[in-house]
């Protein structure tokens, strides 16, 4: 039976309650927004006691369906002002799963006076709110292995570096990964490592010892859709398995890993390189996960055993994608950071015109020690950049950039981790790319328009996660759309941003979205599973649908309006080489988008 | 298909022009099944069996496991990475 665990902060009590009828099936990101929207009033400041973080394992983890080891978690953002969901792997959402907790509401803080740090740590039939000052304050490298010493459960972690200790924007929700190597599993955006910090929470640590797998109310349906869905995913040449029957590389993700995007987008003219001015550059190849790959083969042939770099490596128990990667040192062998992903490549790499791998790497891990979401940094370095503060293509200045933020007392510090929105604004830069105060992932909007909806559109800030219609998009370029039935921008976006909902609130990793979509048996897989779970059945849309109104009720309630649904104006009236284009998706259809 | 390729470098293959080519010649030309390409580019537009390739152009070659990493695959039309195509949107 799925319980919810209420801390309270403000006299660090805590007290289980049985899920409401009515939130039976929601997990995940449905379960952090419906409480988000519930319970924190979205005109509140989302740094004083009224907010709320709220973490839930989707639906399936800890369960036997494959790569549904995700998380959510959710509150009022500080850095857009709205509702927020971020996601990510780790070891969390499993040890959640496992432990029969739905979710976990975190409410108050300590009071003014009280300076400590409390972590919390949730095992079997026990939940602890303990001081501890000495987590606080250290690089989250450190914090992971101490913590793995004092638990010898190998739990999950997850928490807030620094930069949410000092309440500053760019603060994400770190999350250790399964070796515990790397804090590296990152719900990275909106800033809500930031409402941890707020609530003098530096981590919540989860023992699941003791505990057996989450029951489907329907195992035999259960066990035909994970079946179904194994097999869609291993098959599919871009999820599927490491090398063919001859030995030659097969599934692109196994091998090479989100990064596998560098080139390919870099080559549609759609990659953001020197913050958002052209779509294309010769150093994309450099930071590439092809590059990366081979890097991994160089070093395990040079080093052998005591080689670190890896790909096809999973990010969470039960993820037979693995897309994730460590990335050796070439002189070494040495992991410099596991994973580096593409949207971080791109942000610390292309964005800044770094070409460097191990510049790239090493701002990753800088990042990943800090508690900073990579995107956000990238874009803010980006800014220190464009304001001619350092130079683009400088990767040894944006390293030093980065390394003030470890200092309390550096006011540049404090700028370079409160995201691209106030760093450029303080900068004086009039490039500033951010919908409301989120800044652009790494697909340019203007020659994939697809995405540039939903960027706009999203009640989460611009996200590509949102509702990545990428594939279905980048064929629009130069507006040569001849389909007599007119697929609309707004309908695509619409329907991606509700079935991505649904994926979130199911523990399923996104990238299912491959074997679901190009492949019927996948789809009624995931279907399936979850029915099979719920022992109910679920419709995606309408599900997904549902969870999108109520975070765009909660926005509408915080002050939103249909202008915060639009891009930064230069995206309009500055044209994109090398397809030369401009944002031209009219407002109306923008608006039509939800209606 | 070029000596001393690098996989953190662009792999650059120059090519005289064929009037008239499309992108399956093209493929065949080269020796490469087309089982073995994903999305591939021209000029940084997503090009299809039957486009004719016109002079001084760039064509970016990806294999069938490199694509844009979504789903839609069959809104793309060119085949390569879908075999049934529901509808050529482009």
């Amino acid at each position: 039976m799925s319980k919810i665990l209420r801390i309270n902060m403000t006299d660090q009590s805590h007290k289980w309650e049985n899920l409401p009828k009515k939130w039976k099936t929601l997990a995940g990101r449905a379960f952090t927004s419906t409480v988000v929207a519930e319970e924190v009033d979205p005109t509140f400041h989302p740094l004083r006691e009224h907010n709320k973080f709220v973490i839930s394992p989707g639906l399936l983890a800890g369960t036997t369906a494959p790569s549904s080891g995700r998380l959510s978690v959710g509150g009022k953002s500080p850095l857009t002002g709205g509702i927020k969901e971020a996601n990510a792997g780790g070891l969390t959402a499993t040890r959640l799963g496992k432990l029969g907790i739905r979710g976990i509401i975190i409410e108050g803080k300590p009071p003014e006076d009280d300076e400590n740090w409390y972590s919390i740590i949730v095992s079997k039939d026990k939940v602890e709110i303990k001081q501890t000052n000495d987590y606080a304050g250290i690089g989250l490298y450190d914090l992971i292995d101490k913590i793995w010493e004092e638990y010898d459960s190998r739990p999950g972690i997850i928490g807030t570096g620094i930069i949410g200790q000092r309440l500053h924007l760019n603060a994400g929700v770190f999350g250790n990964n399964i070796e515990n190597t790397d804090p590296s599993r990152y719900a990275g955006r909106g800033g809500l490592g930031a409402v941890l910090g707020s609530k003098r929470i530096v981590a919540i640590i989860s023992d699941d010892s003791g505990c057996d797998r989450p029951e489907p109310e329907d195992e035999e349906l259960f066990d035909t859709g994970r079946k179904k869905l194994v097999k869609a995913l291993n098959d599919h040449p871009v999820t599927g398995r490491l090398k063919d029957e001859d030995g030659a590389p097969y599934g692109g993700l196994k091998n090479y890993g989100t990064n596998i995007l560098q080139n390919i987008i870099n080559e549609a003219g759609g990659l953001p390189v020197r913050n958002f001015a052209k779509g294309q550059w010769d150093g994309a190849a450099k930071i590439s996960g092809e590059a990366v790959h081979e890097l991994v083969d160089e070093t395990d042939e040079k080093f052998g055993d005591k080689a670190e770099g890896t790909y096809g490596h999973p990010c969470h128990p039960g993820c037979i994608m693995a897309c994730s990667n460590a990335v050796p040192d070439r002189e070494t062998g040495k992991s410099i950071v596991a994973p580096l992903e593409y949207e971080t490549a791109w942000a610390l790499g292309s964005n800044c015109e770094i070409d460097n791998l191990k510049h790239v790497a090493t701002l990753n891990r800088l990042c990943n020690d800090l508690g900073l979401d990579t995107i956000e940094a990238g874009n803010t370095i980006a800014m220190f950049m464009e304001a001619g503060e350092i130079d683009f293509g400088d990767g040894e200045a944006a390293i030093e950039l980065l390394k003030e933020a470890y200092d309390p007392d550096s006011e540049t510090g404090a700028l370079v981790a409160s995201g691209a929105k106030v760093a450029g604004e303080a900068l004086g830069v009039d490039r500033i790319p951010v919908v409301k105060g989120q800044s652009l992932p790494a697909y340019d909007p203007r020659p994939i328009r697809g995405i540039g909806v939903t960027y706009a559109t999203t009640p989460m800030g611009a996200d590509h996660t949102a509702g990545y219609t990428i594939a279905a998009e980048i064929l629009g370029i130069k507006g040569e759309v001849t389909d007599p039935r007119e697929i609309k921008k707004a309908d695509l976006s619409r329907t991606f941003q509700a079935t991505t909902a649904y994926i979130d609130s199911s523990g399923y990793c996104l990238f299912i979205a491959f074997a679901i979509l190009d492949n019927d048996d996948g789809f009624a897989g995931m279907t399936e599973t979850v029915n099979g779970f719920l022992g109910t059945e679920v419709d995606v849309t309408d599900y997904g649908m549902h969870v999108l109104e109520i975070e765009r009720e909660f926005n509408k309630k915080a002050g939103f309006t249909k202008e915060d649904d639009r891009l930064p104006e230069f995206f309009y009236n500055e044209e994109l080489p090398p397809h030369n284009v401009a944002f031209d998706v009219p407002d109306e259809e923008l608006d039509a988008v939800h209606g | 298909m070029v000596d001393d390729a690098r996989a953190n470098e662009n792999t650059i293959l120059q090519l005289e022009h064929k009037t008239g080519e499309t992108f399956a010649d093209f493929l065949e030309r080269l020796g490469v099944d087309e089982d073995d390409v994903g999305d591939c580019f021209l000029n940084g537009k997503l090009v299809k069996p039957s486009d004719e390739i016109p002079d001084d152009v760039r064509i970016g070659l990806f294999p069938f496991n490199m694509r844009l990493l979504c789903g839609g695959q069959h809104l793309k039309g060119h085949g390569y990475t879908q075999s049934d195509v529901d509808v050529d949107y482009y």
